[in-house]
């Protein structure tokens, strides 16, 4: 079942166009990658999906966005239920200047919870589902920014997993990694598509070979390619994919 | 890298300097005048700072030494909370005008700061990019209006404004509460800007999480960015309240000065009499060596203690914010083990109780000044109330709502500021233009100013501007580019800085007095154009000297490796690559700068203008008049020359005005020109 689906999507910023025409399909419960040479729009079209985009002034979209059936695209959609419901992830961490706690029950404060041991449950069990708990579990009124690069990014997710999306959308969420913290929060994202639906930005193409079930190839704002990941990878249609995943540009 | 290591070849060239790469003449003899050249700059520009530090010492110096007698006579403890000042019965009691000075300071930032945050917020959430270039250089304009202007205008418009509306609480209008509502008016452009950037200096990223999340944008103001942004709003506010304390010719024509504490503490409707007004009325009549003198000079000395004070906590936590948000700060971890023993709800209560506290208390002053101990208890119980009402109705009403009520609100408080400006300078142009006319322009005043113009003043004025400009350029210019290049961070040069940065925050009316003791009595001068040119001068040292030096760093540095590896030294850089480059604000800088000196009043009422002057000679050694003195002068003692102030308020904001015009328009040049 397709919980995203866009239908000729096309985005402008002020006169300039930065995405094509582009039909994607995202299946529920599952991982999808979208990869492609630098400004090629793959961060623009995730920003689309929770409407990151309307931070912008002069964006303008064509086409629809099909969120559980329901156009997000059109004026009247409420934004902050869809952001609700559609987690971030960015390219570099960016946990709040607050302790640990402060940077979870954010969200969750934000929609209304109030009950403080409902607040600590929500901590616990977000920390725990970002593999992030035993390691931080004595330091919960430290200030988020004494963890290290690694764990702040890993905050970010619990962060993001506090108010119950249903999406998780991550932005490059690894290059400003090491290797070690990239293949923990690549082990996450195989652990989070259990119960989410993951789409994920990435430079790095060995990355959504190895977690994705799905791959989309852009280029130059237009969706070359979109299939498993296996069909990608290994038996590509298009010529630009197949020179792209075997790395001879981009 | 710092600049010293990318330019150190150039910088001490002397002894062990490897001299084959630098001379592309390669010509003995000019290589080794060169370097004399070098060093030689190198001193003149040290020179000038070792001489603006050295004028911080020696004003605390001065007004030490002139207060050694009231110290010795009447005694620290007794002059501080002695509750009698009446200096004609020999009772000099100073604790109701150090009371008046933190009461009409503390008034005039509760109205500050809300007003002043909201404006910066609105500014940075709200405004499009077209009025927020209406609006900053509005601010600018706020900032640049002369003090005694503000006073006149208070006396003028405000004063017999509040008396319409509280008729019954304000016998002749002049109050605490119309100090504190003026120097609110004036602390509010520093406020703004300082509050502003550091709101702005919060990165982007925090709001995406937040957004991200769900949050509206004002949410993310109010639990995100005005978090991270604390310190720097701190410091605004503290800068704000540096300003306010001291604030002279503003604050003495509006609050009565009436040297008693009022009755209940928080009667905003009593006379009040701050330190700065003290010593600016009584000065006059103080005769020098007598025990009066020495008195006025020892509540100088109290004031530029707070002062420094206050200018001191308000860099560090400047500072704190510019420190990178990387690592945890050790206030953090203090702030934490404060807090450790309350669990997360006690915290809540803790908070909440705060809150409700902050709205009680406002409210119950100010209803029990017109109703009694117990209709105040009531509003402000009322008032308090409200709190869990309007937290249920922003519930019901969806975060979307509550973000477009507040930002209308706050944007109506724009426009009643801006309203505010507008009648300021509307009251000025619709009364001074009548009064303006070349014989007004160019004729001495008459019959005592109630009749005649204004010529002496305007001369006496622009010859300030001049000698103040010839004075306070070079040295200002030449420190500014040696902290900018040649100082390193070592310990002297961060007293240095120090040092600076408290000239900075220094009353103007300490100037004054520092300048009347040095150049005044101890040169016996008398009162002179070259004394005031010289307090000015020193009064406007500092905001050069750091506009210079923030405008020569500016300069990518780049440019700096280029010319460097190219062989020139490093005063060739400095004078033929950097400064050219970073002309635009160093001029900036030192046009606003004059424009202030022009508008003071303060620093030269003790060591230069006079009230009247009739002959045309000109020598450096004469007393002069000049607008804004003038302008206090006819407010305060001439009853009835009311088209003549107004006529000299207009000419004197014009002088300003047109000021502030020409360097908005050198920056804007500049800027498109360089591109940085």
């Amino acid at each position: 079942m397709n919980i995203i689906e866009t239908n000729d999507l096309s985005l402008w910023y002020g006169n300039k166009q930065t995405l094509f025409d582009i039909n994607m399909p995202i299946k529920k419960n599952s991982i999808t990658s979208i990869i492609g040479p630098s400004g090629c729009g793959k961060s623009t079209l995730i920003r689309v999906f929770n409407r990151m985009n309307d931070l912008i002034d002069g964006t303008k979209i064509s086409g629809t966005v099909l969120y559980d059936g329901n156009n997000i695209c059109r004026p009247d959609t409420d934004v902050l239920a869809l952001r609700k419901r559609v987690g971030m992830i960015f390219q570099k961490a960016n946990p709040f200047p607050m302790t640990v706690r402060d940077n979870i029950t954010y969200g969750p404060k934000l929609h209304g919870v109030k009950d403080q041991k409902e607040l600590d449950e929500i901590v616990e069990s977000s920390l725990r589902r970002a593999a992030l708990f035993e390691e931080v579990k004595d330091r919960l009124n430290a200030s988020a920014l004494s963890l290290s690069g690694g764990q702040q990014q890993r905050l970010c997710i619990a962060r993001a997993l506090s108010i119950e999306p249903e999406v998780i959308l991550m932005d490059e969420p690894t290059s400003a990694l090491d290797p070690i913290a990239t293949a923990k929060i690549e082990e996450l994202a195989l652990e989070l598509k259990e119960n989410y639906t993951v789409v994920t930005v990435t430079h790095n193409m060995q990355q959504a070979g190895r977690i994705s079930d799905y791959t989309g190839f852009m280029y130059l704002g237009r969706l070359e390619e979109f299939g498993k990941t296996r069909d990608i990878f290994e038996s590509p249609k298009s010529e630009l994919t197949e020179r792209y995943v075997s790395g001879r540009f981009g | 890298m710092t600049p010293e290591d990318t330019v150190s070849v150039s910088g001490d060239i002397p002894k062990n300097a490897d001299i084959s790469g630098i001379d592309v003449c390669s010509h003995p003899k000019r290589f080794i005048s060169r370097i004399r050249i070098e060093d030689r700059a190198k001193l003149i520009l040290m020179a000038a700072v070792v001489f603006t530090v050295a004028v911080l010492f020696f004003i605390i110096i001065f007004i030490s030494y002139n207060s050694l007698d009231a110290v010795k006579e009447i005694g620290i403890w007794e002059f501080l909370t002695g509750g009698t000042w009446s200096p004609g019965s020999g009772a000099y009691g100073a604790s109701s005008l150090i009371v008046g000075t933190f009461l009409v300071t503390g008034g005039s930032i509760l109205f500050a700061l809300p007003v002043g945050l909201g404006m910066a917020i609105y500014i940075n959430d709200v405004a499009s990019p077209r009025v927020r270039n209406i609006l900053k250089p509005a601010c600018e304009l706020f900032a640049g209006i002369p003090s005694v202007v503000y006073g006149f205008i208070g006396l003028a418009v405000m004063v017999p404004f509040l008396m319409d509306v509280f008729p019954a609480h304000l016998n002749y209008g002049t109050s605490w509460l119309a100090g504190s509502l003026l120097l609110g008016i004036m602390a509010l452009p520093i406020i703004i800007s300082v509050s502003q950037d550091s709101l702005e200096a919060v990165p982007g990223s925090y709001r995406e999480a937040s957004m991200a999340l769900g949050a509206t944008k004002w949410e993310t103001t109010r639990k995100v960015v005005l978090r991270s942004a604390v310190s720097g709003i701190a410091a605004a506010v503290i800068l704000g309240i540096g300003r306010a304390l001291g604030e002279t010719m503003a604050v003495m024509m509006v609050t009565g000065n009436s040297a008693l504490i009022p009755e209940p503490l928080w009667n905003i409707f009593d006379m009040v009499r701050t330190l700065t007004a003290s010593i600016a009325l009584e000065m006059p009549e103080a005769v020098h060596g007598s025990l009066h003198f020495s008195a006025l000079f020892m509540l100088a000395l109290i004031l530029m203690v707070i002062v420094l004070l206050v200018n001191t906590v308000a860099r560090r936590m400047v500072r704190r914010t510019k420190i990178k948000m990387g690592t945890e700060k050790a206030a953090d971890v203090r702030r934490r083990r404060l807090f450790a023993p309350l669990s997360e709800s006690h915290k809540e209560m803790a908070k909440t109780a705060a809150v409700y506290a902050l709205v009680f208390a406002p409210a119950f002053m100010i209803s029990s000044l017109f109703i009694g101990t117990y209709g105040g208890i009531a509003i402000g119980a009322l008032a308090a109330a409200g709190l869990p009402v309007s937290k249920r109705i922003s519930r019901a009403i969806g975060p979307n709502r509550v973000q477009s009520t507040v930002y209308l609100m706050l944007g109506i408080t724009v426009a009643a500021v801006l309203a505010v400006l507008a009648v300021f300078l509307g009251v000025i142009a619709v009364n001074g233009l009548p009064a303006i006319s070349p014989e007004f322009i160019f004729s001495p005043p008459s019959n005592s100013g109630l009749s005649g113009g204004i010529w002496p003043a305007v001369i006496g004025t622009i010859e300030l501007a001049a000698g103040t400009a010839l004075i306070s350029f070079p040295l200002g210019v030449c420190s500014g580019i040696y902290l900018s290049q040649y100082a390193g961070d070592t310990r002297l040069i961060r007293l240095a800085r120090q040092a600076i940065d408290s000239l900075n925050g220094t009353p103007s009316i300490i100037f004054g007095l520092f300048g009347m003791s040095l150049l005044v009595i101890a040169f016996g001068w008398g009162y002179s154009l070259v004394g005031g040119c010289i307090t000015l001068s020193l009064m406007v040292l500092p905001t050069i000297i750091k506009t210079t030096e923030e405008a020569v760093s500016a300069v990518p540095k780049d440019l700096t490796e280029a010319s460097a590896a190219m062989g020139a030294s490093k005063w060739h850089t400095v004078s033929k690559v950097l400064l050219p480059a970073s002309m635009g604000g160093v001029i900036t800088g030192f046009i606003l700068s004059i424009g202030r000196a022009i508008g003071e009043t303060a620093p030269i009422m003790f060591t230069a203008a006079v009230a009247f002057r009739t002959t045309s000679s000109f020598s450096l050694l004469d007393p002069i008049m000049a607008l804004p003195y003038h302008l206090y002068y006819l407010a305060s003692e001439v009853p009835g020359s009311t088209a003549n102030q107004y006529g000299t308020a207009l000419v004197l904001m014009m002088i300003v005005i047109v000021l502030f015009a020409a360097a908005s328009v050198i920056r804007y040049r500049y800027r498109k020109k360089t591109g940085w």
